[in-house]
């Protein structure tokens, strides 16, 4: 652990990218942008790969507030994170150079991803929770750029703001929690509070409430039920900004939080167990939702809310570096899964229904190999990425219940319908569009073969004990999570899961295969109206925050016309008042001269006579 | 307080002369009708121990200013009184009803007023008098400096405002005879 | 006493004057007679008084009144200039 001046570097690259690209964009010829913001991703990978190498770095600027520093910390768990944030950010950048082809915004989209790296690196290596909160809003405000990219569109830029709106329940939370806990600790930086939380001396229930607060700002960022709404809009933006932002990054931002937070929330079975509830809600309803949508961005956004539901029951659990492995696992597999969704709507030139697609397997070779590795990845097939991590959670799932098990495996089910049933729709059948598809220039499809290999094999880095008895990244993240022992299943029994697991997910996938590309029977699409609104979750919300709001604000309006009125018709009374003596000056001299006279024997009478 | 014979002539003439000046239609009448209210006043200045005052009256205010007020009306040959129609026809009698009440209104105040049984000399308001006074610092020196001032700036402001360059070469508008200004509703 | 009650008299006459007359110059003299009416009032109260300072004031009224009747002069001229009348009762552009 060493103080470097390299460290803080990581995160100016992209943020010169942003300053460089914001003002002098227009100067730059179309693709030099692109190649310009995906180098200094590159080179920010590159320098986070080095200093973890070095064993972490630390950076620190004293009294950068009163009492609190402006400190970042690389440790291995935030490295991880940088490598996962620059790595596939870096890939998604590549893409995004052919997929923003042609696009008039071309060095602003650049600017703006560039933007959402930088504030990404620093809510990932911030230290202090300022600091943290810095990133925090900085990749909010970086979401809302690019949800909003094309504002020109109602829509888009509507969405834009129900992220933001939604959003900022959650950094409610947060700035709450950081109150709390400078109140309790006097202190912000994280370091410092896993020593004070270990010295005890603190009200536990307070604690608990930070927590609470933490929690329900790690909710707004990760689209848990209910701040989810937010989410599925979100796919408003272009299509690497799904994949990056609202998908491999920016949306586990809420998990790493909580991982980070491990030491405050490992002791508190009544706050995991309400992590382990919304996280199982969260995925069964992603998962559900998914399976009714017809847009084929927001099929895989409800699968991203699936997914980070895994994630938070894997935090709930206790299964701190679980949560991470399936952050790294869903980073590749749903990066390349939006990728490959993103390709094919290029290749349709803008087409988003699925029902205007199928058979692209003929029309896209390359770009349908991805898909299958992406579809098999996140259905849970053996042995790839999305395999290992679900099945490791599941593991912990059983050993902290066996009916939070069942439950999750129901969600892992679904998992392996929504993926097949994305794929069989976009690449089986006929295709049933119009527009000539052509595949993806190889600046697209070079990530996606890139993005295919750690698809398939990330998961070899967090294998089950039971075969590889001191696997790769637990050990790696225990030193920066905190040593919670968990209890280790028995060797038969995590082998009965792994099976279990394997076995459930490869049927699945294979009678989905089967039955998707058959007609729906009728109660299939009576569900699937139900699932395309989300379960009408959003109407839910409009009747029971949405429209009172509305209501309230218009009873303020008509009595802020009211009031306003009033000082009108004051206004128009003082007007009245004026013409009417207006009306007296006559310009007659000699008329103000009698008005003169009248009034001078008055006021002498009235001073005589008193 | 007696009253001579003196004071009833020198207060008919007063009189008189006020009327002639407000009812004369000749303005050169009316004119010369004020320059002879004037100098009853200075008389009359004379018999209230004011002779620097009325010295002044004469020179200042009725050797002076009356004078300006011929030229001008001979300049302006507005000797003749008579010009258009009478607007307001009924004027005289709501004036002289007011003038009258002015009077009586004034006179009821007058009358209240209890003068001093024996007031200090006044030493005949001769100059050596009143100049102390004038040049005084602690009394009036600053005021009569002021005085001064604003004849001056009098004196430019007429100037300026009869020089006929100044007046031709104004593109003021040629303002309508009798139209009401449109603009300010 | 009795000037006090011919100063009245005047400054009444001087009203009624410069009502009654319609062309600028006569009510400007008419107003000329109420400023005289007054500077009697202040002699007179002088002498009943005992005051020096009263007839101080009325050389400064006379001193102001010369000040006044050169600008209002010179404003009734240029007025003529232009609009080719004295009547205060054409001039009425100044009105609400």
């Amino acid at each position: 652990m060493q103080e470097t001046i390299f460290l803080p570097l990581i995160i100016a690259l992209p943020l010169l990218g942003f300053v460089v690209l914001g003002l002098f964009g227009k100067h730059f010829k179309e693709p030099v942008a692109g190649w310009l913001a995906s180098s200094l991703v590159l080179g920010s990978f590159l320098l986070g790969l080095y200093l973890l190498f070095q064993g972490g770095a630390r950076w620190t600027l004293l009294d950068w507030l009163p009492g609190i520093p402006f400190s970042f910390n690389l440790d291995n768990l935030s490295g991880v994170m940088l490598l996962v944030v620059t790595g596939v950010g870096f890939l998604i950048h590549v893409w995004a150079i052919g997929y923003m082809h042609g696009d008039p915004g071309y060095s602003r989209f650049f600017s703006y991803f560039n933007l959402f790296i930088a504030a990404m690196l620093v809510l990932v290596l911030g230290d202090s929770l300022p600091v943290v909160f810095i990133g925090w809003e900085g990749v909010g405000l970086a979401s809302y750029l690019l949800i909003g990219f094309w504002y020109n569109q109602r829509v888009n830029a509507d969405s834009a703001r129900k992220a933001f709106i939604v959003n900022r329940i959650g950094d409610l939370g947060f700035l709450l929690a950081m109150g709390l806990l400078w109140k309790m600790f006097g202190t912000l930086s994280i370091s410092e509070l896993v020593q004070k939380v270990e010295a005890g001396g603190y009200n536990p229930a307070a604690l608990t409430l930070a927590g609470l607060l933490l929690l329900i700002g790690a909710m707004g960022k990760s689209a848990q039920v209910p701040l989810m709404v937010w989410l599925p809009d979100a796919m408003a933006g272009p299509t690497p900004v799904s994949a990056l932002i609202h998908a491999a990054t920016m949306v586990t931002a809420g998990v790493y939080l909580l991982v980070r937070h491990a030491f405050m929330l490992h002791g508190d079975a009544c706050l995991s167990g309400l992590i382990v509830v919304i996280g199982l809600i969260t995925a069964i309803y992603g998962a559900l939702a998914s399976l009714g949508q017809w847009d084929i961005k927001r099929i895989v956004a409800y699968t991203t809310l699936s997914q980070l539901g895994f994630m938070f029951v894997a935090v709930g659990v206790g299964a701190y570096w679980v949560a991470i492995f399936h952050i790294v696992t869903h980073a590749f597999f749903k990066a390349l899964m939006f990728m490959t969704s993103g390709s094919v709507i290029h290749a349709l030139g803008g087409e988003q229904d699925v029902r205007q697609m199928g058979g692209m397997r003929k029309y896209l070779p390359s770009t349908h190999i991805h898909g299958v590795v992406a579809t098999l990845a996140s259905g849970g097939l053996i042995p790839l990425a999305g395999f290992w991590s679900k099945d490791a959670i599941l593991a912990y799932s059983f050993a902290y219940g066996p009916l939070l098990w069942a439950l999750m495996m129901i969600a892992s089910v679904l998992a392996a319908l929504y993926s097949v049933r994305w794929y069989v729709l976009v690449f089986w059948g006929d295709y049933r569009g119009k527009e000539h598809p052509h595949e993806s220039p190889p600046v697209m499809l070079w990530p996606n073969h890139i993005l295919m290999v750690g698809a398939a094999g990330a998961g070899f880095m967090g294998l089950p004990y039971v075969i590889d008895y001191q696997n790769f990244l637990n050990p790696f993240l225990t030193p920066a999570i905190g040593d919670f022992a968990l209890e280790k299943l028995p060797v038969l029994t995590e082998w009965i899961l792994i099976i279990v697991s394997a076995v459930v997910a490869a049927v699945t996938l294979w009678w989905g295969f089967g039955f998707y590309q058959q007609k729906a029977p009728p109660w299939l699409e009576r569900f699937q109206v139900w699932a395309l609104e989300g379960f009408y979750a959003d109407a839910l919300f409009n009747t029971i925050l949405v429209n009172p709001a509305r209501s309230l604000a218009g009873v303020l309006l008509d009595a802020d016309r009211g009031i306003l009125a009033g000082f009108t018709g004051l206004g128009s009374l003082v007007g009245g008042l004026g013409r009417l003596l207006a009306s007296l000056q006559t310009g007659a001299l000699r008329l103000y001269m009698v008005g003169l006279m009248i009034a001078l024997v008055l006021l002498l009478g009235w001073g005589v006579l008193r | 307080m007696s009253v001579g014979i003196w004071e009833i002539v020198a207060l008919v003439l007063l009189v008189i002369t006020a009327i002639a000046v407000v009812r004369l239609q000749n303005a050169v009448h009316a004119a010369l009708a004020l320059i002879a209210n004037f100098l009853v006043v200075a008389g009359v200045y004379v018999a209230l121990e004011a002779r620097f005052v009325a010295m002044i009256q004469i020179i200042v205010y009725a050797g002076a200013i009356v004078v300006l007020f011929l030229f001008v009306i001979m300049l302006l040959s507005a000797a003749s009184a008579s010009m258009g129609k009478d607007l307001f026809p009924r004027l005289p009698w709501v004036a002289g009803l007011g003038a009258v009440g002015l009077a009586g209104v004034l006179l009821l105040a007058l009358s209240h007023f209890q003068p001093p049984a024996s007031p200090p000399p006044l030493q005949g308001g001769l100059p050596q008098v009143l100049g102390p006074l004038l040049y005084d610092p602690q009394q009036w020196l600053y005021a009569l400096l002021l005085v001064g001032f604003l004849l001056l700036v009098a004196t430019v402001a007429a100037v300026v405002l009869i020089e006929p360059e100044r007046i031709a070469s104004q593109p003021g508008p040629e303002a309508p005879k009798d139209e009401p200004g449109v603009a300010e509703r | 006493m009795i000037w006090l009650f011919a100063s009245a008299l005047l400054f009444a006459i001087g009203t009624y004057g410069a009502l009654t007359r319609r062309t600028a110059i006569l009510v400007f003299l008419s107003v000329e007679l109420m400023l005289n009416a007054a500077a009697l009032a202040l002699i007179g109260f002088a002498q009943l008084m005992g005051s020096l300072d009263a007839q101080v004031v009325v050389l400064f009224i006379i001193a102001i009144a010369a000040a006044e009747v050169a600008v209002g002069l010179g404003l009734i001229v240029a007025i003529f200039r232009r609009r080719e009348t004295t009547s205060v009762d054409e001039l009425r552009q100044l009105r609400g």
